[in-house]
């Protein structure tokens, strides 16, 4: 099969999967046995019965659930998530205000990884066993294990409290008037306006969470770039290589790491729901005002609009970003193709 | 991509050149683990921990809750080996009584997880059919949501607690056992040996218990102790976010949360987060051993 065709397959596929994930956040913020009543009233409300009846009709309640749904998916369909019940503001716009500051930090976290990550774990693989080798494993299987939150905390602590080396928490310092939101990654909306002073405020602050949050991905993908270079470098036409007399650099990047990189781009993609993950803390610990703590804070209060939509936006992030890696695995792996 | 979280690389296998030579004692221990040092010294953390955890009552200076008001937000000293908290609470006893919660939690969470996931796994391996396909849609819509905001919104709406954090984690996590378990049946159903007893007349329920079972014992044990880790890792997260146990139970995601306002007091939140990393790191580096010695071919995943 052609690479398009496999692209036009996987796009196709897309379709159905956006529709599950659409009806899993339905039913995971409507089939739970939590009141939203209570949660959003109030006790004091919540006891009267009129308020209570006037909530379940605001928010269609009192209709049967797959009603709900087909409302809901219906409003979807035209772009309306709905109304937040805690912020009062329609969800699409609470989505739109936070979610740049989360990609922001995760390409940033993601480039960190990569940028670090892939020439380490080459380092750690072509001088096997050496002490470089053996600090970076300790250090990789730290990263795969360290609680984010805490390295949050610890970061805060040295780099902020102790040092003054970093930023308050936030995205930017208290004195910083913000640039007009255009895109709403604080670097370009500051740098169109030519406003330096923002954009290295906001690459300080940017710096410590990104950071942390790349402590996971970076460990994994010095793990997995290690890991794989050592099959490749084992293989025969790397032998036979070295046989022929190339340089061993021309050795390790061109034929060992050229192969040796494909599982890299898988782990991208498989990583990135871990990054998610971690930015729901990670936001958390900086006051970072992203996707992971909206999702929190709606998840909280049992603002169920704003949950389904913060749900099924990371979903299909995390969804888009694993279809760009097949992809390019695709474009990288010609077998993976036919298969 | 089931795998996602079980994957790791290669590089714990890779031989080390200091395998222990001679005999001795060392000869009892299986192999992957005699020749890394690292491997011992990790279960041997994993083991310290789990009787820490079960000797806390006996071992700690202080209760879990006894406070000591004049020594309050006190630095580490001769009497608070890793200083007191805000109630002046020992935090070394907290930590110690918090492994009361995270080990079990983490197993219990794993265990529940993998047998549903293996149950439903199996059954949509050895049926087939609509069956299949069905539980292949829905753990592909459950993959896509990132475990801990799955856990976090099930937890939100279950209400905070241990038990309802267990059931969360559990719900996030049974997918990815359920894809691992459905490839390996579906590659072991079409073995030689599956098919000649399927043809000496050997019932399904035979076939899966005598033939499929013990093929798919050992990768789902290799992945759950990686998982054990990770689990732990999930429910500090969720304990710091404050829908773990309330605040004077002693756990350390929680424990770490209370130190976020006290800058000043770097140990109140330092320590417990060195407890969850030295026990997590343990877990992944025993998981990743346990995998070459019962099945390297997992490398790969």
């Amino acid at each position: 099969m052609n690479l398009l065709g496999y692209i036009a397959r996987r796009l196709l596929l897309l379709g159905p999967m956006l529709v599950g994930i659409t009806l899993f956040s339905f039913l995971l913020s409507h089939a739970v046995p939590a009141d939203p009543v209570t949660a959003n009233l109030g006790e004091q409300a919540a006891a009267d019965p009129e308020a209570v009846a006037a909530f379940r009709q605001a928010w269609g309640l009192d209709r049967p659930l797959h009603q709900q749904y087909l409302i809901y998916l219906w409003n979807l369909a035209r772009g309306d998530f709905g109304t937040s019940i805690s912020t009062k503001q329609a969800v699409v716009l609470d989505l739109r205000q936070r979610f740049p500051a989360t990609v922001e930090v995760a390409i940033v976290a993601m480039a960190i990884s990569l940028i670090v990550g892939v020439p380490l774990g080459i380092l750690s693989a072509v001088k096997r066993d050496s002490l470089v080798d053996q600090v970076t494993r300790v250090l990789s299987l730290v990263g795969v294990s360290v609680p984010v939150f805490w390295l949050g905390l610890v970061a805060l602590l040295v780099f902020y409290a102790r040092l003054g080396w970093a930023p308050s928490p936030g995205r930017l310092s208290a004195g910083i008037i913000p640039p007009t939101f255009v895109t709403g990654f604080l670097l370009i909306d500051s740098l169109r306006e030519w406003r330096m002073d923002a954009a290295v405020d906001a690459l300080q602050h940017l710096a410590l969470p990104a950071f942390v949050l790349s402590s996971y991905t970076l460990g994994m993908i010095t793990r997995i770039t290690r890991g794989s270079l050592l099959e490749t470098l084992g293989e025969d036409y790397v032998r036979t290589a070295r046989a022929k007399g190339a340089p061993n650099l021309t050795v390790i990047v061109r034929h060992a790491a050229r192969n040796g990189l494909i599982p890299v781009v898988t782990m991208v993609g498989l990583s990135f729901g871990r990054l998610l993950s971690g930015a729901v803390v990670t936001e958390s610990v900086f006051a970072w005002p992203g996707l992971g703590l909206y999702a929190f804070r709606s998840a909280t209060s049992l603002d169920f609009p704003a949950i389904m939509g913060v749900g099924i936006v990371i979903a299909t992030i995390y969804i888009l970003v694993n279809l760009l890696v097949d992809i390019a695995y695709g474009l990288l792996d010609p077998r993976i193709r036919v298969g | 991509m089931a795998l996602n979280r079980a994957s790791c690389s290669a590089e714990a296998m890779a031989p080390r050149r200091s395998a222990a030579r001679s005999g001795g004692i060392l000869r009892y221990i299986p192999r992957p683990f005699r020749r890394s040092p690292l491997t011992i010294v990790a279960s041997l953390v994993v083991i310290v921990w789990v009787l820490l955890a079960i000797l806390a009552p006996i071992i700690s200076p202080y209760g879990p809750l006894q406070q000591d008001i004049v020594k309050r937000l006190g630095p580490p000293t001769e009497a608070y080996w890793l200083g007191t908290d805000v109630l002046g609470r020992d935090i070394l006893s907290r930590i110690l009584y918090g492994a009361r919660i995270s080990i079990p939690v983490g197993v219990a969470a794993v265990i529940l997880a993998a047998v549903l996931g293996s149950i439903v796994g199996s059954a949509a391996g050895f049926v087939g059919g609509l069956l299949d396909e069905l539980m292949m849609r829905v753990t592909d819509v459950m993959l896509a949501f990132p475990t801990v905001i799955l856990a976090l919104v099930i937890t939100a709406a279950l209400g905070a607690g241990i038990q309802n954090a267990v059931i969360a984690i559990m719900v996030a996590w049974w997918p990815s056992y359920a894809r691992l378990v459905r490839g390996l049946v579906l590659a072991i159903k079409e073995r030689e040996y599956v098919l000649v007893a399927r043809a000496l007349g050997a019932s399904g329920s035979r076939l899966l218990r005598m033939h499929v079972l013990p093929n798919i014992v050992s990768p789902i044990i290799i992945l759950s102790t990686l998982d054990v880790g990770h689990a732990i890792l999930t429910f500090a997260s969720l304990s710091f976010l404050g829908l773990g146990p309330p605040p004077e139970i002693p756990e350390w995601g929680s424990m770490i949360a209370a130190g976020r306002d006290y800058f000043d007091q770097w140990w109140i939140g330092t320590f417990p987060g060195l407890a969850i990393l030295s026990l997590t790191m343990a877990f992944n580096i025993v998981g990743d051993s346990l995998r070459d010695l019962l099945d390297p071919r997992l490398r790969k995943l």
